[in-house]
């Protein structure tokens, strides 16, 4: 008992000094300016990065965030809007809290990183970091696919960046009558949400049943011989949508040709398809910016330390989200924001000696086949092998109870409240 | 006898005091760290979610909880694969968090 006494006292006392050796709040010695960190990119990683830093240094550090837009449509859950379960309007969040959380926002495009000097360029502006976060998502390589390209995307939307061209295809989708074909290009890895496709592919097929058509095709030309959650899915699409949809792989359609955007023909080594709506999701590498700056490798993407989300060939950049290799973690929104948590609490213990932790991260990623019919896949991931490594993780089954479903529905709209507060406040 | 049993009541007490201690002395900043993966589904759950709020949980039933989900006596994939991987350190540090974190 005396040991036993001695021990929780010893531990108390342990306790106490660690807490006041290491307050959390790390204040700045008087007269010497801030640390500055600045964030490239609004999304779920720039966002929750820049939110974090600011709340958790108790504005010890100085954080900016630089993006474009006023406001930023998810691309989660805008498969959900292409569906008709969400409008637009609830897919689209604005910077008052980032910015009452103590971020100073610039609606500015980032132009140029200069890497030498610390400094990011804002056009004529030059904004110095200590820091800097790059989370500029993903670009598209519009011409992965013949006949494909930036132009033809006003014609045969992409929607894999949310916004108008999002909007474009639900007019599309809309617009569409019985006995129409949708051909969908899927894109090859790695790639922004890798059930996405999928969920979009059921999304349409749930409006085209919605309206009633009878004879309409939606058509799958996959580039992949395999996808995310393919069992659940197509058990779904056979139980929702009997004979509606055609999921082909390689050995199916032998290869792509290419698409005419004049005529909306999409050619395959074994057939020819006339589509009225054709969503091309082409190959992607990381936004332009971080490429710019020679954080990509010769992949288009950004190497990584799997420890901090510190760039392998700048110690003093974070990229974060679709535009890093982060081993086997997918490119998600839900990944970009528990990579922000890491990369934040890093950056922290760094510029204000706050403490370190090992890195977790963890991700789940929720697909709607059709009303209440919701399932999901993730699993947590940690540093191993030199790279962000998964543990065992869960995936919904075959069979599954529609008590079970309808919960993962229900659970993936408390999760999207739950993420855009953690990314938007 | 009886001073025995008294004897034993208060080292009951004292044994219960100080694994309270224990509780007390939970790492508070380690919790707040691995909150902050809590916070992405967590953050604006009210009682009527389908995902339970945890601000303001007692820390015993806090504990409770998450050794269910990792011995997966509670269903959920999700939170058994969360609980998996956390420390008996670790869900002490978060149930002391989350016993006073405010929202």
């Amino acid at each position: 008992m005396t040991d036993m006494t001695r021990r929780n006292f010893g531990l108390l006392a342990g306790a106490s000094l660690a807490t006041l050796s290491t307050p959390l709040f790390a204040p700045t010695a008087f007269g010497q300016a801030k640390p500055k960190v600045v964030v490239i990119g609004g999304g779920p990683g720039g966002g929750t990065v820049a939110r974090y830093l600011a709340k958790d240094s108790g504005g010890a550090i100085d954080v900016t965030l630089i993006e474009q837009q006023k406001t930023f449509t998810t691309c989660f859950f805008s498969n959900l809007y292409v569906g008709g379960f969400r409008d637009y309007k609830s897919i689209t969040h604005n910077y008052d809290k980032v910015k009452k959380a103590g971020v100073k926002v610039v609606h500015a495009m980032a132009t140029a990183i200069d890497r030498d000097k610390k400094q990011v360029v804002v056009g004529k502006q030059r904004i110095p970091y200590d820091r800097l976060v790059v989370a500029p998502g993903i670009d598209l390589k519009f011409d992965s696919v013949p006949g494909y390209s930036e132009a033809a995307a006003s014609i045969m939307p992409h929607a894999w960046k949310p916004g108008p061209q999002t909007q474009l295809l639900v007019k599309k989708l809309n617009a569409l009558k019985d006995g129409d074909t949708i051909v969908m290009i899927a894109p090859p890895n790695p790639f922004r949400c890798p059930p996405g496709p999928y969920e979009r592919v059921s999304m349409f097929a749930h409006v085209l049943k919605k309206k009633g058509h009878k004879k309409s095709k939606i058509i799958v030309i996959d580039p992949k011989p395999a996808f995310s959650k393919q069992a659940v899915f197509m058990e779904g699409w056979e139980k929702h949508y009997p004979g509606m949809i055609e999921w082909q792989d390689p050995k199916m359609h032998g290869g792509i040709k290419g698409v005419d955007p004049k005529t909306g023909v999409v050619k395959t080594d074994f057939a020819e398809y006339k589509a009225a709506l054709c969503n091309v999701i082409p190959a992607q590498m990381a936004g332009k910016i971080a490429r710019d700056a020679n954080l990509a490798n010769q992949t288009g993407w950004c190497e990584i330390h799997p420890e901090s989300m510190k760039s392998k060939v700048d110690p003093n950049i974070f990229v974060l989200g679709d535009a890093s290799i982060a081993g086997d973690m997918p490119k998600s929104a839900f990944s970009a924001n528990s990579q922000a948590k890491v990369a934040a609490m890093v950056i922290r213990s760094e510029l204000t000696q706050s403490r370190a932790f090992p890195a977790r991260y963890s991700n789940t990623c929720w697909s709607l086949i059709a009303p209440d019919d919701d399932i999901k896949v993730g699993g947590n991931f940690e540093p191993g092998d030199g790279k962000i490594k998964a543990a065992p993780g869960f995936v919904s089954q075959k069979g599954e109870s529609a008590d079970i479903r309808k919960q993962n529905y229900k659970e993936s709209v408390d999760w999207y409240n739950g993420i855009v507060a953690d990314i938007f406040g | 006898m009886t001073r025995r049993v008294v004897r034993g009541a208060a080292l009951a007490a004292a044994a219960a005091f100080f694994a309270s201690a224990e509780l007390r002395a939970a790492d508070l900043e380690l919790g707040r760290y691995l909150a902050t993966e809590c916070m992405t589904c967590h953050g604006t759950a009210s009682a009527t979610s389908t995902i339970p709020n945890i601000f303001g949980l007692g820390e015993g039933h806090f504990v409770e909880v998450i050794r269910a989900y990792r011995v997966k006596a509670l269903p959920n994939p999700i939170m058994q694969s969360i609980a998996e991987r956390l420390t008996d350190e670790d869900i002490a540090a978060l149930a002391a968090y989350f016993q006073t974190a405010k929202k």
